[in-house]
């Protein structure tokens, strides 16, 4: 459970998630000389829905394929414990690398002005945005077969969970409109980019991440069934 | 059978396991007492690896329960994992850590005290044979040392218990041998149970088979025991050949009767198979009376073990 750091792959998320991220701080921050903090935030953002699968598709999904599962469900562990264990991995890379990207706002305040109010919220929101997407990709690759599908199969939940906020403008039916806005991470996390610590809405991350997780431990019972 | 609850390490009762309309496992009900070493034969797609995920609790049972020392695996699985040592068909094995790492991992998993783990670890190795190869990667490692790493995964933690699926398919004759060796060597002080396909193998390590056909039990034997299953009497007489057969046919606790094949047949050789409850003496008496009165006189009687292969072969026709 706690195989991150013995393999390539935090690593390589860290790295990666690092490279993007700093390119696209040259971009927003450093070429405009602009010290908007917030919106750069947002930008790295998006960087979860598309590294997430990446650091979760190979926690369950390859445990089956190579059966190591065998090891696990025949251990003193309980499923839950397994999953919370896989999940809480996945959230300390996840952590590391926003850890590192405070250094983005220590070049800022170096040469600006950083509000730590407004920073603490933006980050809270970036990390819960990072911890639903963790437990939703987990969830993805709870159910495939290999890793490889369990990150198209988590790419393809992320892109979705991200055009419920467009498809809320789109459709004409208000109560649907309603659920897609309801169920937007974009939409709870833009109080968070404002500078302002929304309760809604880590209430709404935490029991959306503990939803997933759920239904990864329901499922990977069922499974044992089947 | 012989175990009693005080000193069955695993106890299946009419254990049932459906994989959707297929069943793998019908009523299957065994006993393994504590400190035995069972061999649990078949032909492929019989159950075999079935059985013993239930045993470790990998898989639920569709019905029936399954007991480890006295415990419920469904009421108290952690209870029960805890006993149980299991090595897969296929070793689980992550293949990017180095041999150390894995088995650390594993302590870990299977809840040895932080300040032993290493020292257990360390033991493990060394007992496995696995010195060597300590400090390289799973991924890198021959056919042979994965497999002994997989035996050594099922030693982390203590367990009284360890089931190995078919731990020596795949190895070269010598890493068999000294496969063998080390369950052997494990069986003095472990209640083992493994499934082979290799009967001369069951043959050499088990005290007790299990021979399972179409997800039941078609034979349950000791080994090496006298009345066993699976041995029979040998007869010469002074003649009678086929009617003499149909005479001794007739005796309560005799199953069948027939002459045997070959060079004992010139001999005038039968081959007499008892059922499973028969009182073997009482038999014996009986068949002399009734050969005497026949004036077929015995030239010698004695029980001969059918070979496994055979038996075998017949049970899971």
């Amino acid at each position: 459970m706690k195989g991150y750091f013995l393999t390539p792959t935090g690593y390589v998320f860290i790295g990666v998630f690092l490279l993007v991220s700093s390119v696209l701080f040259y971009l927003e921050i450093l070429s405009r000389r602009s010290g908007d903090l917030p919106s750069f935030i947002a930008s790295i953002g998006y960087l979860w829905m598309l590294l997430s699968p990446v650091l979760t598709m190979r926690l369950l999904a390859e445990e089956k394929q190579k059966k190591t599962d065998q090891l696990l469900l025949t251990s003193p562990v309980s499923l839950p414990g397994i999953v919370i264990g896989k999940y809480l991995a996945a959230v300390s890379v996840l952590l590391t690398a926003a850890v590192l990207s405070l250094l983005y706002a220590g070049i800022v305040a170096a040469y600006g002005r950083v509000y730590p109010l407004e920073l603490a919220a933006n980050m809270t929101g970036f990390i819960l945005q990072g911890c639903c997407f963790a437990a939703l990709d987990l969830y993805c690759s709870s159910r495939a077969e290999t890793p490889a599908s369990a990150a198209a199969m988590a790419l393809g939940a992320n892109f979705l969970l991200w055009i419920l906020d467009l498809a809320s403008d789109a459709v004409q039916a208000d109560w649907l409109a309603e659920a897609f806005q309801f169920f937007s991470l974009y939409r709870r996390n833009e109080p968070f980019l404002m500078g302002q610590i929304s309760y809604a809405g880590i209430l709404f991350d935490l029991s959306f991440a503990a939803g997933c997780l759920i239904l990864t431990v329901y499922r990977l019972d069922r499974r044992r069934y089947q | 059978m012989t175990a009693t609850d005080g000193n069955a390490a695993i106890r299946m009762e009419h254990v049932t396991r459906k994989y959707g309309a297929i069943t793998a496992l019908k009523d299957l009900s065994v006993t393994v007492p504590k400190g035995q070493m069972l061999g649990l034969l078949g032909r492929n797609g019989a159950g075999k690896t079935t059985a013993l995920n239930l045993m470790t609790g990998y898989l639920p049972p569709t019905s029936g329960s399954i007991t480890v020392n006295g415990m419920d695996m469904l009421e108290m699985p952690r209870a029960c994992k805890r006993q149980i040592g299991y090595l897969p068909e296929q070793p689980p094995l992550y293949d990017e850590m180095t041999v150390t790492e894995y088995l650390m991992f594993v302590c870990e998993l299977r809840e040895v005290v932080r300040r032993d783990r290493k020292r257990h670890a360390a033991e493990i190795t060394e007992r496995c044979g696995l010195a060597e190869v300590r400090d390289r990667i799973l991924g890198h490692l021959s056919k042979g040392y994965r497999q002994r790493a997989g035996i050594a995964q099922a030693l982390c933690g203590n367990p009284e218990i360890l089931i190995l699926d078919e731990p020596t398919a795949g190895l070269d004759p010598r890493q068999t041998a000294d496969m063998r060796a080390l369950i052997r060597e494990l069986g003095e002080d472990h209640t083992i149970i493994f499934s082979s396909h290799m009967l001369q193998e069951a043959q050499q390590l088990c005290e007790r088979v299990v021979i399972l056909h179409e997800g039941e039990v078609a034979g349950d034997f000791m080994l090496n025991a006298p009345g066993a299953a699976g041995s029979f009497l040998l007869v010469k007489t002074a003649g009678g050949g086929t009617k003499a057969a149909e005479m001794i046919r007739t005796i309560p606790g005799i199953l069948e009767a027939g002459c045997a094949s070959g060079e004992k047949r010139q001999e005038n050789g039968l081959r007499i198979r008892l059922a499973k409850d028969a009182d073997n003496a009482a038999v014996r008496d009986a068949i002399f009376r009734k050969l005497a009165a026949a004036d077929l006189p015995i030239r010698e009687m004695r029980e001969e073990r059918e070979p496994l292969e055979e038996l075998f072969l017949r049970l899971t026709e």
